[in-house]
């Protein structure tokens, strides 16, 4: 069906604005890779050569994060709705933090991306397809830092710092009591999961049981090499979408 | 076989574009199902309180209809869990007052595909009756309020940002495809509708011998 004259419009406004939008880099990767540690290196790293620079954190959306928050911690979720509200903080944040930065030219960092969603809910046992299906259309990322460590590393890394959560365990779905052995057994099933995801979705893999300084050396060279997956080809449903929804600055 | 009828489990889906004629339009029809004997109960929307919290933070403007629709399917998935799934398994016609159909109809008529959304609810099981609850004063239109229906909800939402999405085209294109989906297999609760609807979940076959939904599940050990 040939296209609208408004959709024709709107596709030359993001084909514009692909050589000034900022870069969106995701990081990825099992629970104590140091995700967290190698994004704030990198942001102080961005900002020293002048890039503007946006962070953006899981569950972090000031539209569901106190009901999300209360829900977790009353163990009241059911799968579906663990899931699905991860899907809403993340469309959330996708519609009022990550694309008004992006056509800004701002960089933005996440500090895990809707591929957590996708390891941990499919390691939940709910299907692929259908959580695809939930959060899109996608915006993909240009870049996919993924921090690679066995299970067995990152069961150790987290019993030395802190008890995991009841979710965060996978005690909903394991249902043992011991929260340290429902991880165990549930971060398994989830760096299946990443694996799968990480051929899928071509993500670059470093390794997370290198020195801080040679992950973040490494992570340099990523981001200074990296190249923009044009809006055009991956993510113009995304972007038409937000688009429609609030005009975005400086159209 | 009148008594096995009445105790098998069903479920009732009743769907509109007004939550006050929605509303009213459940009552009636589990008031005319009481009085033939059948024990039924109405499941709501918000029956979780997310819709109701959600309204009480300061970004709830900024909540678009994509967003909204996730909030719904979680909703709902929070009301199959403890409020429908628990009542037909102990045997008792549900009302499921809206259910799917509203919130397709209404995403659709803010321009969401409606693929998009039917995929999204597939864990939701098929309903065994479907029925409609029309606007009874559709010139007066909605008036957007928190503490109504999830269409006038939504549209209090979305009014101070987008205003576009609250207007007569969005609505009408709710009222149309809730029509479209009312005229294909539902009973419309007006009139002696009600009674017609009444015979039909008597007729109707169990929910227990209903096709089972697809859910986005896979077994796992």
């Amino acid at each position: 069906m040939a296209r609208t004259a408004t959709a024709r419009t709107l596709d030359a406004l993001i084909a514009r604005r692909e050589a000034t939008r900022g870069l969106l880099i995701a990081f990825e990767g099992p629970d104590g890779s140091g995700k967290t540690t190698q994004r704030k290196l990198l942001k102080k790293w961005l900002e020293s050569r002048g890039d503007e620079v946006v962070s953006t954190r899981w569950a972090s959306s000031p539209l569901v994060k106190p009901l999300l928050k209360v829900r977790k911690k009353i163990r009241a979720l059911s799968t579906e709705e663990y899931s699905l509200l991860h899907a809403v903080d993340f469309r959330h944040r996708l519609e009022t933090s990550i694309l008004p930065a992006l056509w800004a030219g701002k960089t933005v960092l996440a500090d895990r991306y809707l591929f957590t969603a996708l390891a941990r809910d499919a390691a939940r046992g709910l299907e692929l397809d259908w959580l695809l299906h939930a959060y899109s259309p996608l915006l993909w990322p240009d870049l996919v830092i993924y921090f690679a460590m066995t299970p067995e590393d990152s069961r150790r890394r987290i019993a030395s710092t802190r008890s995991p959560r009841y979710y965060q365990a996978g005690q909903d779905v394991t249902g043992i009591e011991d929260p340290l052995a429902s991880y165990g057994r549930f971060i398994d099933r989830v760096v299946t999961e990443y694996e799968n995801l990480s051929l899928i979705f071509k993500f670059v893999t470093v390794d997370a049981g290198e020195a801080v300084y040679r992950q973040h050396t490494r992570v340099r060279e990523l981001v200074a090499a990296a190249e923009k997956r044009p809006w055009p080809a991956f993510s113009m449903d995304a972007v038409e979408e937000w688009i429609g929804k609030s005009k975005p600055p400086h159209a | 076989m009148d008594r096995q009828i009445q105790t098998a489990a069903r479920l009732i889906a009743v769907d509109g574009s007004r939550g006050a004629d929605l509303a009213r339009s459940a009552d009636r029809l589990a008031a005319a199902l009481r009085a033939q004997g059948v024990e039924c109960v109405i499941s709501r929307w918000d029956a979780s309180g997310l819709f109701g919290e959600l309204a009480q933070t300061s970004d709830r403007t900024s909540a678009s209809p994509r967003t909204l629709s996730l909030v719904y399917a979680a909703d709902l998935a929070f009301r199959l869990r403890w409020e429908i799934r628990t009542a037909l398994g102990a045997g008792t016609v549900v009302i499921a007052a809206p259910y799917v159909e509203t919130a397709i109809a209404f995403g659709a008529g803010c321009g969401l595909p409606e693929q998009w959304l039917r995929e999204l609810l597939r864990f939701a099981p098929r309903p065994d009756v479907q029925c409609l609850a029309r606007e009874r004063k559709r010139d007066r239109g909605w008036q957007p309020r928190l503490d109504r229906g999830y269409p006038e909800y939504c549209a209090a939402l979305f009014a101070p940002s987008s205003p576009r999405l609250v207007s007569k085209r969005a609505r009408e294109g709710m009222i149309g495809a809730l029509a479209a989906a009312g005229g294909r297999r539902g009973y419309e609760l007006s009139g002696s509708g009600v009674e017609r609807a009444v015979t039909a979940i008597r007729r109707s076959r169990p929910a227990a011998a209903s096709p089972r939904p697809s859910r986005p599940r896979i077994a796992r050990k």
